[in-house]
């Protein structure tokens, strides 16, 4: 089931239309974002995974790096955005301009720092499984992504909903392994 | 280290600031007040059955910090006290004030004609909201001693706002050599307030190739250095600098739970107020305090959210403004 938040007003219909995916690009993409969350997993890191897609290419993945690194900040969207970054370096691009046309496939609701993050570069969409119920930056606990921030980079859209479920399911599946005994599993993400 | 002339100049700027909590809304609003109608008790005697049987048949609900009686402040007033009947919006249209008494069930005698005042809407959390709200109506007030000596700006003694000055001093120093180098001039510093020492120092990196270089995630990446992590590599930017030192007592709680949450128990000094990104990522490390000297347009901690007092986010920290205030906003004035 895909939702769309009404928020198409806020864009430039033509800028939104071109970046507007099919379904068959969502399934194809957010797939491959799954694989990455499986690789989180598979490393001990809270199982979220992100693709940042630019004229149909991959020009930045990521998964949670946070244990590995230590940084509470290593988040996989962060982690993407630096790849994206760098992606523009080594091309001599200019990261504004890529990132205008680049849209964010990601298994969880992006976080409010993370949401920020991909306000501060241009993102103008994002497309995500499941919602964030305990960090989320797209309306879950505060609407970064759409809120009036004129300091703080571009508004952006969200499509909602893609493989909720299976999202939800792979973060159980962490913090069953986490600590069996824990009461309440705990989504930080 | 700076001369010890300097260093002492700074030091006796250390009276022209306050330390400034930033309390969530709830704390830091401006009573509302709701209209009501409340009567003089002519008859003292009468005072108990009068409140028994208002309460009954006009509860306040939500409304349980409001004392139903009040004493006269007036001394020359012909009535000793004075009730609550009830909320103005519960009085159906086209009723006259005098007739709400007048009901079936009531027995009004010793209550005199009900006149329209003021009550307040909201429990005071503060102090200063408990004396707004007492010039209207008496409320009850359960003192957070805390918030009142910091809203007096008494929370902090001397010693310890003179080392905060030491903190923010070493922050504006960063910011300063990063200005040198074309960026922000933002700088951060990350204390741990049981040993007293900077556990990382940095200041904004974003200009480049590194637009999400914010200040404050240098410094969270230069402690996860410190303890033998971090993102990045920041030899390009010799005032951005950790202490590795081995007396990390984070090191421990890490390894324990699992749980890189970095910044437990530690301080952070930043010049100017965290954006969302920023503040958001010192939830996720877990930081104890922050201080901060200028407000930023769409800072986090306070002008346009105040992500440290977030209800639903599973990490809540205190927040003070104000430090160093002139020293911080002379940073971006130029
Ligand atoms: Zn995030
Ligand atoms: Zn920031």
């Amino acid at each position: 089931m895909i939702l769309i938040d009404m928020q198409t007003d806020r864009f430039d219909p033509e800028k939104s239309e071109f970046l507007q995916p099919s379904e068959s690009e969502i399934q194809t993409w957010m797939s491959k974002a799954f694989d990455m969350g499986i690789e989180a997993l598979e490393n001990g890191e809270v199982p979220v995974g992100c693709l940042m897609v630019y004229n149909n290419e991959i020009i930045g993945k990521g998964r949670n790096e946070v244990n590995e690194t230590k940084n509470a900040t290593r988040h996989a969207e962060m982690v993407a955005l630096d790849q994206v970054l760098d992606w523009c370096r080594v091309r001599e691009k200019d990261p504004k301009e890529v990132c205008e046309q680049t849209v964010l496939y990601v298994t969880v609701e992006p976080c409010i720092m993370c949401a920020a993050a991909l306000r501060l570069l241009y993102i103008p969409l994002v497309v995500y499984g499941c919602k964030n119920e305990r960090f989320g930056g797209c309306g879950s606990v505060l609407d970064i992504s759409s809120d009036h921030l004129p300091h703080t980079g571009t508004t952006f859209k969200c499509i909602a909903g893609n493989r909720a479920e299976e999202a939800v399911e792979m973060l159980k599946t962490f913090y069953k392994q986490e600590n069996p005994n824990a009461p309440k599993p705990k989504v930080r993400k | 280290m700076e001369p010890q002339a300097k260093r002492r100049k700074e030091m006796d700027k250390c009276d022209t600031w306050d330390v400034l909590p930033v309390l969530s809304d709830e704390k830091s609003r401006d009573t509302e007040l709701l209209p009501a109608y409340a009567a003089p008790i002519i008859e003292k005697r009468e005072t108990s059955r009068l409140v028994k049987e208002l309460s009954l048949i006009y509860p306040l609900p939500g409304l349980q910090h409001i004392k139903r009686v009040r004493a006269c402040k007036d001394k020359s007033s012909p009535h000793p006290l004075e009730v609550i009947v009830c909320l103005a919006r519960d009085v159906a249209k086209g009723v006259m004030p005098a007739d709400l008494l007048r009901s079936q069930s009531f027995d009004s005698s010793g209550l005199g004609e009900p006149f329209l005042v003021e009550i307040p809407a909201n429990p005071p959390l503060t102090r200063p909201q408990f004396e707004k709200a007492s010039k209207h109506w008496p409320t009850s007030f359960h003192e957070d001693k805390q918030v009142t000596s910091a809203l007096r700006g008494q929370l902090f003694t001397a010693d310890q706002k003179a080392k905060m000055q030491d903190y923010m001093t070493a922050a504006v120093q960063a910011a300063k050599s990063g200005r040198e180098m074309g960026m922000d001039a933002v700088g951060a510093v990350i204390v741990d307030p049981e040993s007293e020492q900077i556990v990382a120092v940095g200041h904004d990196c974003k200009r480049g190739a590194q637009p999400l270089h914010h200040a404050v995630m240098v410094c969270i990446d230069l402690v996860a250095c410190g303890q033998g992590g971090g993102a990045y590599n920041y030899e390009k930017y010799p005032a951005c600098q950790f202490s590795s030192s081995d007396f990390f007592r984070n090191g421990c709680n890490s390894k324990e739970t699992g749980q890189p949450y970095i910044c437990t128990g530690y301080d952070l000094y930043v010049t100017r107020e965290p954006c969302v990104m920023c503040a958001m990522a010192l939830v996720h490390s877990r930081i104890n305090r922050v201080f901060y000297g200028a407000p930023s347009a769409d800072g986090a901690l306070g002008t346009k959210y105040k992500i440290h007092c977030q209800k639903d986010l599973n990490h809540r920290f205190e927040v003070f403004k104000a430090v160093m205030l002139n020293a911080c906003e002379a940073l971006h004035k130029k």
